[in-house]
């Protein structure tokens, strides 16, 4: 079975519970009446037996008379079994002689049964005309043989009396149930409206059009905030799209460039012809354009695999202590040759859970940029010590900073602060955006430090405590 | 000496056969898995260099039907994928050295060389280039019979090319060599080229003959004679 429309399953909820509540409202005052019919029954019942007894006791001999005559229409006197009084109605109505079936009453049995017992309650009774009848009975002591006095009263009256409430409260539940029905329904209906018209522009929101929001009308009630979380979704993925877009264009540029250049070097290496020397230098140039892709090329796949977590890391508790003294020494020689002063501060012993080739190059691509960008007579510090708990690495470097619009983007793929300086220190764009990904995939932070007077500071820091790695 | 290549890109092919010919190697070309597979069992090769994305049947396929029947040709696989599981399966298969495109043809015919040279014990203790002599046991380097002093990068930078006399060495070699450095995004180009003009500095510059030498787009060669 297909599962049920919430609009349906709702209207079902609802209409069930008011259907509960109809039904044991009505059978409660059902019950109500019919026990104060039956009480007042009893109570005229008790009465009549009370006056028939009292003629009887009194003067036993115009019993007869009284039955004929008297106000109280239905009851028999016996004496040892013989009936000594009943009115015409009694006998008419055959209540004593015939086989009647016990309707209530401790009784599961006939006439006969009935008037065996000694029960001194009301029963029900139906004789075999079907009329309901009310009896009661009782005995008065007489010098011989006490008198079995029985009175009764007819029972149609509050049989149909109960039939009609009976009616009347089932056409109520009835019109009860339908009413809820269609009311839960068009409720339910209204209720949800705005769901399907939040869908219908869901859907019409694709990937040319992220950045369309559903209108949110009251934030806090329950539809708002779908909407306000559908709307975040929406502007998440559309700064991804952006994000996409952006780096895809900047990827091509920045392939463009080294084959433009490739091409405008193969060309004119052609056009002087005969000289070997200047084939290989041609050929020689095109090559150095060819390395240039290919490390762009690698970079970019390096991030598309951690994009898609495919980049598996080998993490070993690793002192950072000598990873970055490593990494001082191999890049000691650029800093001497620019003529910029490389000092460290390495404390002893500081150590993290990483991947120490992964974490290599980050430190690696940090202190490379920070040579690229410190002028002749600059300094570049690397500090690797322990800061409110965590590993910490600091490359600090005394160049002209980087200015406050660009400080957000550093990280970004191909974001170059100057476009202007790009083309001279040779980079690709994604030294950082690398660093960024070695360290955050170590379980690390990486953040460009507020602004100082004197150059930039990056600081990468980690967990230092031994981690479990899964 | 024998090589067969099989490689369905055209171009890659035809350079190789080239590069390889010109270094003295008799090279036979397969274009397809199928073709590749008939030539090494019908003929005798001395090094098999193995695309895995070939038409018909793939690189691995032919690897490891090859390895079944016993033969212990050595086997590089030159290939475009480079995950890491692409590498475990080529070596495990049996090849015997894995290399990815785009690949640069010295570090190729390095390898050649070394998987050729296999089983021959390299005990190697000096190195020498004209007047040019390096001693790897007390790490001692002269010139002329005139001792210079290296730091242990130079020196370590030296003996690679030294090693590799005569033939081209790229910078991912020496990165790989000297660094242990295996990507490429690492930025050691500049760090390699300040290396080797420093070694320039302290080798060449007293001699007239200019041993260490750029060749552009490629890498750096120790030689005698000039291009």
């Amino acid at each position: 079975m297909n599962p049920l429309s919430i609009r349906a399953r709702l209207t079902l909820y609802y209409a069930l519970a008011l259907a509960l509540t109809t039904l044991l409202l009505s059978g409660g005052v059902y019950f109500l009446v019919r026990a104060d019919l039956l009480r007042q029954m009893d109570t005229q019942l008790s009465q009549d037996l009370e006056t028939v007894s009292k003629s009887a006791r009194a003067e036993p001999d115009e019993m007869l008379e009284v039955a004929q005559q008297g106000s109280i229409t239905l009851f028999e006197v016996r004496s040892a079994g013989r009936v000594v009084a009943a009115t015409p109605a009694w006998r008419q109505a055959e209540i004593a002689n015939s086989p009647v079936r016990v309707v209530s009453g401790f009784w599961q049995s006939t006439g006969q049964a009935l008037r065996k017992s000694k029960s001194r309650n009301t029963v029900t009774l139906e004789t075999t005309r079907h009329r309901l009848y009310y009896l009661k009975r009782g005995s008065v002591p007489t010098p011989g043989a006490p008198l079995e006095v029985s009175v009764a009263r007819d029972g149609e009256s509050v049989r149909h009396t109960l039939r009609s409430l009976a009616a009347i409260l089932l056409v109520g539940f009835a019109c009860a149930l339908g009413l809820a029905l269609a009311g839960g329904y068009f409720m339910a209906g209204r209720a949800l409206a705005p769901i399907g018209a939040m869908a219908s522009k869901a859907k019409a929101i694709t990937a040319d059009k992220l950045s369309e929001r559903l209108p949110v009308h009251n934030a806090d009630d329950e539809l708002g905030r779908l909407a306000t979380t559908f709307n975040s979704t929406l502007a998440r993925l559309e700064d991804s799209f952006d994000k996409l877009r952006r780096f895809t264009s900047d990827a091509s540029h920045e392939l463009r460039t080294p084959l433009a250049a490739m091409k405008i070097v193969g060309e004119v290496a052609l056009r002087d012809g005969g000289d070997p020397a200047a084939y290989r230098e041609g050929i020689g140039s095109m090559l150095e354009e060819v390395d240039r892709l290919t490390r762009l090329v690698e970079s970019l796949l390096t991030l598309t695999r951690a994009d898609s977590g495919e980049a598996k890391l080998s993490r070993t508790y690793t002192d950072l202590s000598a990873l970055a003294g490593e990494v001082v020494e191999c890049m000691r020689v650029l800093a001497d040759e620019k003529g910029v002063k490389l000092s460290t501060d390495i404390a002893d012993d500081i150590h993290a859970t990483v991947d120490p080739a992964v974490l290599r190059q980050a430190v690696l691509n940090l202190v490379d940029n920070a040579i690229k960008y410190t002028p002749e007579g600059g300094e570049v510090h690397l500090a690797v010590r322990q800061m409110d708990g965590r590993a910490t690495i600091e490359v600090a470097d005394s160049g002209q900073g980087i200015p406050e619009q660009h400080r957000r983007h550093v990280f970004d793929r191909f974001y170059r602060g100057d476009a202007a300086r790009s083309s001279e220190t040779g980079g690709v764009g994604l030294g950082l955006a690398i660093a960024r990904w070695a360290v955050e995939t170590n379980g690390g932070t990486i953040e460009l430090a507020p602004q100082n007077e004197k150059g930039s500071v990056f600081r990468i820091s980690f967990p230092n405590k031994q981690q479990e790695v899964e | 000496m024998r090589i067969l290549v099989v490689e369905d890109e055209r171009k890659i092919a035809e350079a190789l056969r080239a590069g390889l010919a010109g270094e003295g190697y008799e090279v036979v070309v397969a274009a397809t898995g199928e073709e590749g597979f008939y030539l090494v069992n019908a003929e005798t090769f001395d090094l098999v260099i193995l695309d895995i994305m070939l038409p018909g049947r793939d690189g691995i396929q032919v690897l490891t039907t090859l390895r079944e029947r016993g033969l212990q040709t050595p086997v590089l696989i030159l290939t475009a994928r480079d995950a890491i599981e692409d590498r475990v399966l080529g070596l495990d298969t049996g090849a015997d050295d894995y290399m990815t495109k785009p690949f640069a043809f010295p570090e190729l015919l390095a390898r050649i060389r070394a998987l050729v040279r296999r089983g021959r014990a390299d005990q190697t203790l000096k190195l020498k280039a004209a007047d040019l002599e390096m001693d790897l046991v007390a790490r001692k380097v002269t010139r002329s019979s005139q001792p210079i002093e290296l730091t242990v990068k130079e020196f370590e930078v030296l003996e690679c090319l030294m090693r590799h006399q005569g033939h081209v060495v790229s910078r991912e070699m020496i990165a790989r060599e000297v660094w242990n450095e295996t990507t490429w995004t690492a930025p050691l180009y500049n760090v390699i080229d300040v290396h080797i003009a420093r070694l320039r500095r302290k080798v060449d510059e007293p001699c007239p003959t200019k041993l260490i030498q750029t060749v552009r787009g490629v890498g750096f060669v120790v030689r005698e004679d000039e291009p």
